[in-house]
């Protein structure tokens, strides 16, 4: 059987089961609507609902790949033309997705092979080593750890700044498993509806600190240097606390910190200079004197690269274009993702801790819904040049090769399909 | 809450004018007008509406007729009239940056809070008056060590709302105290945002209905103070941008007449300091330095920046002579696209898209600094006409 009408058979199985799981979202007639289908590669948007049933007998009856509403409110969500929607404003969408931003897994199971020579091997690279051609195809795989790492952005970005510097309540955000690689959090305030791009860019740069100006937070050069303070409200005293933290940690960590590319991208020197100095330094940050940060080495573009890496530490790395945008459209809760076949799982603030979507023991939050409970298997083979190892419910399945005939549990099969690296067989 | 009649003789935009002055907006506009012209036989009226259209005209910061009376309020409802009618952008902007701008001084000199606080909360904005003042910050130098605290803090809505319009890097989020919802603010910067909501009641957009406007103008226009007025404040205003026109016409250090070689990045700048909009730091920058590097005499660039909503003179000067002493060139192409100020594209610019042909390397260049852009566009006006006419045929 086709891949396809096989994943869309077992789709539509689920939302018939599953109809009346499938939640609503705030003010739904007012919401655009999206979808991929098995049968077509483009999105059919501009569709509407006048209420919860409708969505979901769409949702018996098409079976799409992809679900997808609007963060924004229109009058006419239907309409084909942007410009007659009737925008009535937006809600603020972040996405965290662990493909946006670098996580040290990747190296382990991510990979890559040249198009031009078949070379392929694990990591992310630019162009291939050997012919150096640019004709790279990645295939980009999940873990626990990256899922994890996440779950714990979404949680800073709660913890950190939508709570004490937002003054929101939880009951505000609508939290999900995004059913692949990350996170998906609504904010529900009519009053951050009103908000245009520009005052959203603004928001995201508060979130994420980019953008930021050292040099309006304090950090100059007179005949010495002087740096930010922590008595600054702000985001100064944010960075300050965070370095002050990173001083604190081993001597290992703290030089696994700098010298790592992807953070500090110090030389040895320096940080051998930083560590040599570093009671100094403490006792600068969290004193009363003017603070000089005078430390052999150390001029202000040194500073900043340092000041940098610790503003990506404390923001939160969230996909700017999504919260910017304000007619993109987000996953529909309760939806299935067509690229794992996980549910697009809604989390209360308080599940998010525990939660762990490759792994959950919480059968009600549980995004894996194809787990056959007759312990069903499925054969496969694999079609793409190699398949990295899955841990799903705590069982790690491959790495593959191709050509490879495998027989896995319907949940693992499922996930294999939809990331279309195997067939049916 | 209502705010009381004195403060809206003050600040005639405030909301609570609805309130003590409920007849002007139950009135139809040209019998209120006429009511108003008969109220004052004098003359005065007129007067004072057609000064606050010179003095913005001349580019002045302050009206120097300005009274916080009675008169005060309907004047202000008339300007409103007046600037509608004419559906001019850019005078309504000269009048918005200049009524602003005024608003700004009276506000900053208010020496009590409450009023400030009032009017913050007139305007629905969500506001917070601390009894006791909240430090946020610490300024440590040599000999000095100045808390910075404040009375007053905005929910960040409507912080974003007002501020992120104006642009400087210093009000952005990011760089302020925010907590539980409201941004810290310093009194000045508070005055700052509200001389932006005055900027914002008074400017316009111009008006597509063409025909209904129409006979509003006729309408008022009907009006004989009125129609004096208007021709008064028009022909003020055909005389003033004359000179505004002159002053573009900035000389070259080899005596040329330059602006029509001006490349997109600074034609789009001009434009809008022209038009009275708020420039970011980097755009004001730029041009500073690229004006500097044709040799502009610093009063004519000052004069230039007069035209923004944020203008101070004596700072602008400082700003302008500094940057001249530090002899800084302007940003190359390639800088001005990091910031996204390049405006290529946006006027489909043929020097800028597609470069030149040099003659020297017989290859295809691309212009890499708005300053070559000058100096080829000179070049080429100066060239023999045939000359140019073979060089545009081999590009």
């Amino acid at each position: 059987m086709n891949n396809e009408i096989f994943l869309k058979n077992l789709f539509q199985a689920y939302y018939q089961e599953s109809n009346k799981d499938i939640p609503s979202v705030s003010m739904l007639d007012r919401r655009e609507f999206g979808f991929l289908l098995w049968d077509n590669q483009f999105m059919q948007r501009h569709l509407g609902f006048a209420q919860l049933d409708d969505l979901r007998q769409f949702l018996i009856k098409k079976s799409p790949k992809h679900a997808y509403s609007s963060g924004s409110l229109y009058s006419r969500p239907d309409d084909n033309d942007m410009e007659n929607k009737g925008y009535q404003g937006c809600d603020f969408v972040i996405d965290i997705d662990v493909d946006h931003f670098y996580t040290e897994c990747k190296n382990d199971h991510d990979l890559w092979y040249c198009k031009e020579c078949g070379t392929n091997g694990k990591g992310i690279i630019e162009k291939c080593p050997k012919c150096e051609k640019l004709k790279i195809t990645r295939i980009a795989w999940i873990c626990d750890k990256c899922l994890d790492i996440a779950k714990k952005e979404i949680i800073k970005l709660i913890d950190n700044f939508l709570i004490p510097d937002f003054a929101l309540n939880v009951e505000q955000m609508n939290i999900a498993f995004s059913g692949h690689r990350g996170y998906h959090l609504k904010i529900v305030d009519p009053r951050i509806r009103t908000l245009t791009s520009d005052q959203r860019r603004e928001i995201v740069d508060y979130l994420t600190g980019h953008n930021i100006s050292f040099e309006i937070l304090g950090l100059h050069e007179k005949t010495s240097i002087f740096g930010l303070l922590k008595d600054n409200k702000g985001w100064s005293n944010k960075i300050m606390a965070k370095l002050e933290e990173i001083l604190r940690m081993d001597p290992l960590e703290i030089e696994h910190f700098l010298r790592d590319p992807h953070w500090g991208n110090l030389t040895a020197l320096r940080v051998n200079s930083l560590l040599n100095y570093r009671e100094d330094f403490l006792e600068i940050i969290n004193g009363k004197k003017r603070s000089i940060w005078s430390i052999e080495g150390f001029g202000l573009p040194t500073w900043k690269k340092l000041l940098k890496a610790v503003v990506k530490k404390v923001g939160a790395e969230i996909d700017e274009p999504v919260s910017i945008d304000i007619h993109r459209l987000i996953r529909y809760p309760g939806t299935l993702h067509g690229k794992t076949g996980f549910k697009v799982q809604e989390l209360e603030y308080n599940q998010l801790d525990e939660f762990n979507p490759l792994d959950e023991s919480n059968e009600l939050i549980d995004p894996i819904v194809f787990k056959s409970k007759k312990q069903i298997t499925q054969k496969l083979e694999i079609t793409d040049v190699k398949v990295p190892a899955t841990k799903i419910k705590g069982i790690t399945y491959g790495e593959y090769d191709c050509g490879e005939i495998i027989e896995v549990p319907h949940h693992v099969a499922v996930f294999l399909l939809c990331k279309g690296v195997a067939k049916i067989v | 809450m209502s705010i009381s009649y004195e403060l809206v003789k003050h600040y005639p935009w405030l909301p609570s004018k609805k309130i003590h002055y409920s007849g002007i907006a139950s009135k139809d506009p040209v019998d209120f007008i006429k009511e108003k012209i008969a109220e004052y036989p004098d003359g005065e009226l007129v007067d004072r509406i057609f000064n606050i259209f010179k003095t913005a005209f001349e580019n002045i910061e302050e009206i120097k007729t300005y009274k916080a009376d009675e008169l005060n309020v309907y004047l202000y409802t008339i300007l409103k009239i007046l600037l509608y009618i004419n559906n001019s952008i850019p005078i309504a902007n000269r009048v918005a940056n200049l009524y602003s701008k005024h608003t700004y001084n009276k506000l900053i000199r208010e020496d009590n809070d409450f009023n400030l606080y009032s009017i913050c909360k007139d305007l629905e904005l969500e506001i917070e008056y601390h009894d006791k003042a909240v430090p946020f910050g610490l300024i440590v130098e040599k000999d000095r060590r100045q808390v910075l605290q404040t009375r007053f803090s905005i929910h960040y809505i409507d912080y974003l709302r007002l501020a992120s319009n104006l642009r400087d890097d210093y009000r952005k989020l990011v760089h302020n105290a925010l907590i539980k919802g409201f941004v810290l603010i310093e009194k000045k910067d508070l005055t700052r945002l509200l001389q932006e909501v005055v900027r914002k009641k008074l400017i316009i957009e111009q008006t597509k209905d063409l025909s209904s406007l129409d006979d509003f103008k006729n309408k008022i226009l009907e009006i004989k103070e009125m129609r004096e007025l208007n021709e008064r404040i028009l022909g003020e205003w055909e005389l003033k941008k004359e000179e505004f026109e002159y002053s573009f016409e900035i000389k070259y250090k080899k005596g040329e007449k330059v602006e029509e070689s001006f490349p997109p990045c600074v034609e789009d700048i001009l434009m809008k300091v022209d038009e009275g909009q708020n420039i970011t730091h980097i755009e004001r920058l730029f041009l500073v330095f690229f004006l500097h590097s044709l040799e502009i005499p610093i009063d004519e660039i000052v004069n230039l920046f007069a035209k923004l909503p944020d203008f101070d003179r004596k700072k602008t000067e400082y700003q302008v002579e500094f940057a001249k002493k530090k002899g800084y060139s302007p940003h190359s192409c390639s800088t001005l696209k990091s910031y996204s100020l390049c405006m290529a594209m946006k006027y489909k610019d043929k020097l800028c898209l597609e470069g030149y042909h040099s003659k020297k390397l017989d290859s295809q260049r691309k212009i890499q600094h708005p300053l070559f852009y000058v100096q080829f566009k000179q070049y080429r006006k100066h060239k023999p006409k045939e000359e140019v006419k073979t060089k545009t045929k081999n590009e």
